[in-house]
């Protein structure tokens, strides 16, 4: 019997941002991101309540996807973070950081909600407007002829990530092998149109960072060593491999909800078992050396091929089927019950046995050009090896974004000074013009500006976690660093050089201090003779991108009026 | 399990747990060893534990750092088997190191680039005074001589001896072989009456052997044993059965225990084979095949009807339709048990090993049939001896062939239990005629709670010695590594001090930012050590033979006086139960200390390096995120801010 609840009525929440809880949860939600940001960042302990494994990590992708709000406001700010994150890999906490505090910036200066939108938007458009320019002053073009580029712009993701504690040395090791598997996943020789290959992880644990390496071709686990080491030197020529997907333990495909009446005489598994064998048999008859199975294989048929030299590779998962059908050129066999067609076969180049620590691994050499590579992370325990795993994986596909848009942005927070600077020199010039295209005062023009310039600042701000305080130089803009112990004077002993690198402290340079007024400064342009090369740089696709939802997501904050929740 | 502790909340509250989490686990230090017993308030329940890996397991773990160092130590004692406590020691110490170096005002990432630092020096102090283990206790008294500044142990009889040590052990392990090979003859007989005659006899001739024949393994076992010499002398027959004639000396996964409570401690022994107990009617059996040469197969599945392998899925939905009455299930398992015994006996099967459980009806068909079932067998012992006796493990008895089945296994009674009216009372020996290398250890005590211990106790120093023998390097213990260390690093604090007075009327170097000058990297070397010295202090007041204060001054007294000679250091502490002054002076101790107190190399590092990475992990953490909290119920607690 049911039994009828009575509903009960929606809460509607008028003005959110003006709700304290709200706010107080934003404020929460700011710390705790803020806190992640840059390479002293803190980190975090993601646990349940009920206990178990504890995850220790700063990454925007990790600690999000674990936290749930009530409060649909943050959830809503969560969630569109986590789709920037999801397509951009990088970024993340940059997005968060600079969207709170648009949204903090807005209610402080008692702008209207709709001027502060529409003073945004444009702002937006001018910094996407200067970004993409030529002469943009804090972008840097990457140059394919040399790897340094690249290899500063993996280290600046790799070295943001605290929770990996990698000593230079380690962080540079990892930086370069993100960057080779980058290139080897490149194919090359193909004119037309390029499929980029795959870069597989691999993680051992117990084992010192500067084992970890990058090898072309699969690293496959094996159980069974024994066999292969048999038929080690043989392969002069190309291996036939068999690639299944359906599962060979023998058992029933899955009825669903349906089912099937069986004479009680009848032994399914056994009939079952007889496919199988004539399937090994085929496999032998056509010579078969690899056969390999994604997910169980019965033992009898792991037997039966085993005795006929055959080498067998089963629970191969799912995410190593596709560098696998990539890496060899095989089909994936779906099915038991028909014969194998000739084109589903195969090809590796070669075998060995790798030993990693107390893992023992098959690699298949491909048998001709392919640009599948597997990266192997040793690490000593395993909280810092999931993170380090995480960020190669970001790495790969920050260093993959630079094919499609070959520049990076200047690291350590100078990008966002800069831009700073830029956005106050640009609209003081034309705040009259800029006000009547809004349809706003002046003062809310410039209030609104200022707001939007501090958020940007602040995202700066917030990669100092020890008391240091953050400077910006009055000509190039940039960010300095200031450690909280130094009393000397003058001031430029104490600083060396800016947040990315590439302007230097001298005698005749003025800051003054980020939250600070100061005169109104155009940026210059770095001088071409500089000897120094920036040593940071931020991925330009993916900040752009987190610029934009940022602001978005910040101006769609504004824009709510009500929140209606059904509480059912 | 923190209740006791009082949490400083203006202080990193991380660290705080850290340092007491191992607080629980000092008194477990060194080679005096205390028990301890944890009790399970709701149910009653309670352990007896020895060890800091199993009060980790036995108690409830409330905090994520709690849950991270058991994590940590689970890891280590995995592949290490031993040096959980000097890590969770060294987590502790540090942690608290780094609570200081916060308190100073000094920031995280200059601890984090100090600390690293100094773990870079104790490392190298560890490879630096490290002692290849060839030529050990025979080189006794050129070994330990030590160069005047480089602290480099001296190996200057080495070259020299490798090639005589490489002939007279090759000599020696022969003659071991033949001598052990009598007792072991002799044994047959005696054990199963005299069991504890014939194991002291053996054991003396072992020990007499082990001090002329085979110094290495011998010595090396005695400074490794740490206070468990029991136990490190079991390790050592196992490497000494293991050697008679075979090339290895000491093959850990060829090892398996088998406790029987309710016997006296001094009757643990090493037999060579593997020892299992049999219910009686198994027994009968085993009796019907002793002395012959026998067939063997392997089962790594269950050997039962309904069983089927790992990542098999039964079928659900399926109807059987049937016009006549139904078959009973039982008459089916029936049929498939005649279908098995059939093809065991076709194939003259007459000992099968099997990993997973065995039938009971299974069981009794075969034990007609006088095949001997073994069910719960190691998958350690299944390789073994599937090497040994060429014997293919297979997972279904249906698919035993000619090819699968091994021979050259014997089964012998070992000792017979049956008045003690345990279930399993028989215990056999099945062992195979080629020497397969495998070997059980046979750990008793009258205190059944106890036994988990000794087991722990055993494969600790069995570890140890594989380590040892692996590494082919140890450390000088008993403190030693850490007094260096200590040393060393207290020299890069002063030095850096020095450096850096000299430094300040100098012109300012260019440095950026992230890379400027560790200002506090003295402060935090001098910590670093203090950590260490705080390891040393403990255990030496763990051996009951010193207080607090007096182990400090000793060990202060040491540092000291070896300033001016900064290689002489003696063991401030002997780590066995022998009674000599701890603190004689330099030039005495080589004689004094009669023992060569030695540690693993690869444990130790490995210990220190996953200590400070803990210590990193929860230094650089600021906050907790709790997931799956109920906003309506848990508000109640404190320090809880809600998303």
């Amino acid at each position: 019997m049911s039994r009828l609840v009575r509903k009960s009525p929606s809460v509607c929440t008028d003005l959110p941002l003006d709700n304290p809880d709200v706010c107080a949860k934003l404020r929460l939600l700011k710390e705790l991101l803020g806190s992640c940001f840059g390479p002293t960042g803190r980190l975090k302990q993601i646990h349940n309540n009920i206990g178990g494994h504890v995850v220790t990590t700063s990454t925007s992708s990790v600690l999000l996807s674990t936290i749930s709000s009530s409060q649909p406001f943050i959830n809503m700010i969560k969630t569109s973070i986590l789709n920037h994150v999801c397509r951009f890999s990088d970024g993340g906490l940059f997005a968060a950081i600079l969207c709170l505090a648009l949204i903090e910036q807005t209610k402080r200066s008692a702008l209207g909600a709709s001027v502060a939108v529409k003073v945004n938007k444009r702002l937006l458009g001018l910094c996407i407007t200067y970004l993409q320019r030529e002469d943009c002053g804090c972008k840097v073009n990457l140059d394919f002829c040399s790897t340094q580029n690249l290899i500063i712009l993996a280290r600046s993701i790799i070295s943001s990530k605290p929770a990996c504690v990698l000593t230079d040395p380690e962080t540079l090791h990892i930086s370069k092998l993100a960057v080779q598997a980058f290139l080897l996943a490149i194919p090359c020789g193909n004119p037309g149109i390029v499929t980029l290959g795959r870069t597989v992880i691999v993680s051992v644990e117990g084992h010192s960072v500067l084992h970890s390496a990058v090898f072309p071709g699969l690293l496959v686990d094996t159980t069974d060593v024994s066999c292969i080491s048999k038929t080690d030197k043989l392969h002069s020529t190309p291996l036939s491999i068999v690639l299944f997907s359906a599962s060979l333990a023998g058992d029933l495909p899955d009825l669903g909800n349906g089912t099937i009446e069986v004479h009680p005489g009848a032994d399914t598994d056994s009939q079952i078992l007889d496919e199988l064998l004539e399937l090994g048999k085929q496999v032998v008859k056509d010579e078969v050396k690899l056969f390999v199975c994604q997910k169980v294989i019965h033992p009898l048929l792991h037997q039966y091929l085993r005795n006929h030299g055959v080498i067998v590779i089963e629970r191969l998962g799912i995410t190593l089927m596709e560098p696998m059908v990539q890496l060899t050129g095989a089909q994936p066999v779906a099915t038991l019950h028909t014969a194998i067609p000739a084109k589903a076969y195969g090809k590796v180049g070669d075998l060995s046995i790798m030993q990693f620590g107390s893992k023992t691994m098959l690699h298949l050499i491909p048998a001709g050009e392919s640009a599948i590579c597997t990266m192997v992370l040793c690490h000593r325990n395993e909280t810092m090896l999931n993170e380090l795993k995480v960020v190669c994986q970001k790495t790969e596909h920050v260093l993959r974004l630079t094919l499609r848009e070959p520049s990076a942005l200047l690291g350590g927070g100078c990008t966002e000074t800069h831009l700073a600077a830029y956005i106050r020199h640009k609209s003081m010039n034309e705040v009259t013009h800029a006000a009547s295209v809004l349809g706003c005062s002046q003062t809310d023009f410039l209030l609104g500006m200022e707001g939007f310039c501090r958020s940007l600042e602040s995202v700066a701000t917030t990669l100092q976690h020890g008391g240091e305080s953050s400077l910006i130089d009055l000509t190039h803009a940039h960010h300095w660093t200031l450690a909280a112990d130094v009393m000397k004077e003058p001031i430029e002993d104490s600083l060396g050089v800016c947040g990315c690198g590439v302007v230097q402290s001298s005698p005749g340079k003025k800051w003054t201090h980020l939250n600070t007024q100061h005169a109104d400064i155009s940026p210059a342009p770095l001088s071409r003779d500089t000897t120094l090369q920036p040593c940071v740089l931020d991925s330009f696709p993916v900040k752009l991108n987190a610029l934009q939802v940022a602001v978005e997501t910040a101006n769609l904050a504004l824009d709510v009026r009500y929140i209606i929740q059904d509480v059912n | 399990m923190l209740e006791g502790t009082i949490i400083n909340q203006l202080q990193h509250v991380g660290l705080q747990k850290l340092s007491a989490l191992a607080g629980i686990t000092h008194s477990l230090l060194g080679p005096n060893k205390k028990y301890k017993f944890i009790q399970d308030d709701m149910s009653g329940d309670s352990a007896l534990v020895c060890s800091c890996f199993r009060i980790f397991q036995n108690v409830e773990l409330t905090c994520a750092v709690g849950q991270l160092v058991y994590e940590t130590i689970q890891a280590h004692q995995n592949v290490y088997h031993t040096g959980s406590g000097c890590l969770l020691f060294l987590a502790g110490a540090w942690g608290r190191a780094a609570l200081e170096c916060l308190q100073r005002g000094i920031s995280v990432s200059h601890i984090i680039l100090a600390m690293s630092e100094g773990m870079d020096i104790c490392l190298d102090v560890c490879s630096k005074c490290s002692i290849s283990t060839e030529g050990l206790g025979e080189a006794q008294s050129g070994r330990c001589a030590v160069t005047p500044h480089g602290l480099e142990l001296q190996l200057s009889k080495k070259p020299i001896m490798e090639a005589s040590q490489a002939s007279s052990l090759h000599h020696g392990t022969t003659e071991v072989g033949l001598k052990t090979l009598t007792t072991s003859a002799q044994r047959k007989i005696k054990l199963s009456r005299h069991f504890c005659e014939a194991k002291s006899e053996n054991f003396t001739n072992l020990s007499q052997l082990s001090q002329t024949k085979l110094p290495d393994i011998a010595h090396i076992a005695e400074g490794l044993s740490h206070g468990s010499t029991d136990a490190m002398n079991l390790a050592v027959k196992v490497s000494y059965v293991q050697s008679k004639d075979s090339d290895f000396n000491f093959e850990i996964t060829k090892v398996v225990t088998c406790v029987l409570p309710g016997l006296q401690e001094e009757h643990a022994c090493v037999v060579p084979g593997c020892i299992v107990l049999l219910s009686d009617e198994q027994a009968s059996v085993a009796h019907h095949l002793k002395e012959q040469h026998l067939k063997i197969a392997l089962i790594t599945g269950d050997l039962t009807n309904s069983y089927r392998h790992l990542g098999f899925s039964r079928p659900v939905g399926i109807k059987r339709v049937c016009d006549q009455a139904a078959l009973l299930l039982s008459s089916k398992e029936e049929e498939w048990i005649v279908k098995v015994v059939a093809l065991l006996l076709n194939l003259e099967v007459n000992v099968i090993l099997v990993s997973g459980l065995v039938s009971e009806k299974m069981i009794q068909h075969c034990s007609r049939h006088h095949i001997l079932v073994v069910e719960k067998v190691r998958a350690s012992v299944v390789k073994t001896l599937a090497d040994a006796t060429g014997a293919v493990p297979v997972t279904y008895a249906t698919q035993l062939s000619k090819q699968c089945v091994g021979t050259g296994v014997t089964v012998m009674i070992w000792r017979d239990f049956s008045n003690h009216e345990t279930k399993s009372s028989v215990a056999v020996n099945i062992s195979t005629h080629g020497h397969s290398g495998l070997v059980t250890v046979i750990l008793t005590s009258c205190v059944e709670g106890k036994l988990q211990a000794l087991e722990d106790q055993f494969w600790a120093c069995a570890y140890r010695l594989h380590h040892a023998l692996k590494d082919r390097a140890l450390l000088p213990g008993a403190g030693v590594t850490e007094l260096l260390c200590i040393h060393h690093l207290q020299k890069q604090a002063e030095h850096h001090a020095k450096h850096c007075t000299k430094r300040k009327g100098d012109t300012v170097q260019q440095t950026r930012p992230g890379t400027a000058t560790n200002h506090y990297r003295g402060a935090v070397l001098q910590l670093m050590a203090d950590g260490l010295l705080d390891y040393i202090c403990t255990i030496m007041v763990n051996t009951g033979r010193f207080s607090k204060v007096e182990a400090w001054t000793g060990v202060h007294q040491q540092l000291q006086d070896c300033n001016g000679h900064p290689a002489k250091f003696s063991q401030p502490f002997p780590k066995g139960e022998k009674e000599e002054s701890a603190f004689s002076s330099p030039m005495e101790s080589d004689e004094a200390a009669g023992v060569k107190i030695y540690d693993n190399l690869s444990v130790k590092q490995e210990a220190w390096r996953k200590a400070l990475d803990v210590v990193f992990l929860v230094l650089q953490t600021d906050a907790e995120v709790i997931t799956g909290i109920d906003q309506k119920t848990d508000t109640a607690q404190e320090n809880l801010m809600l998303l």
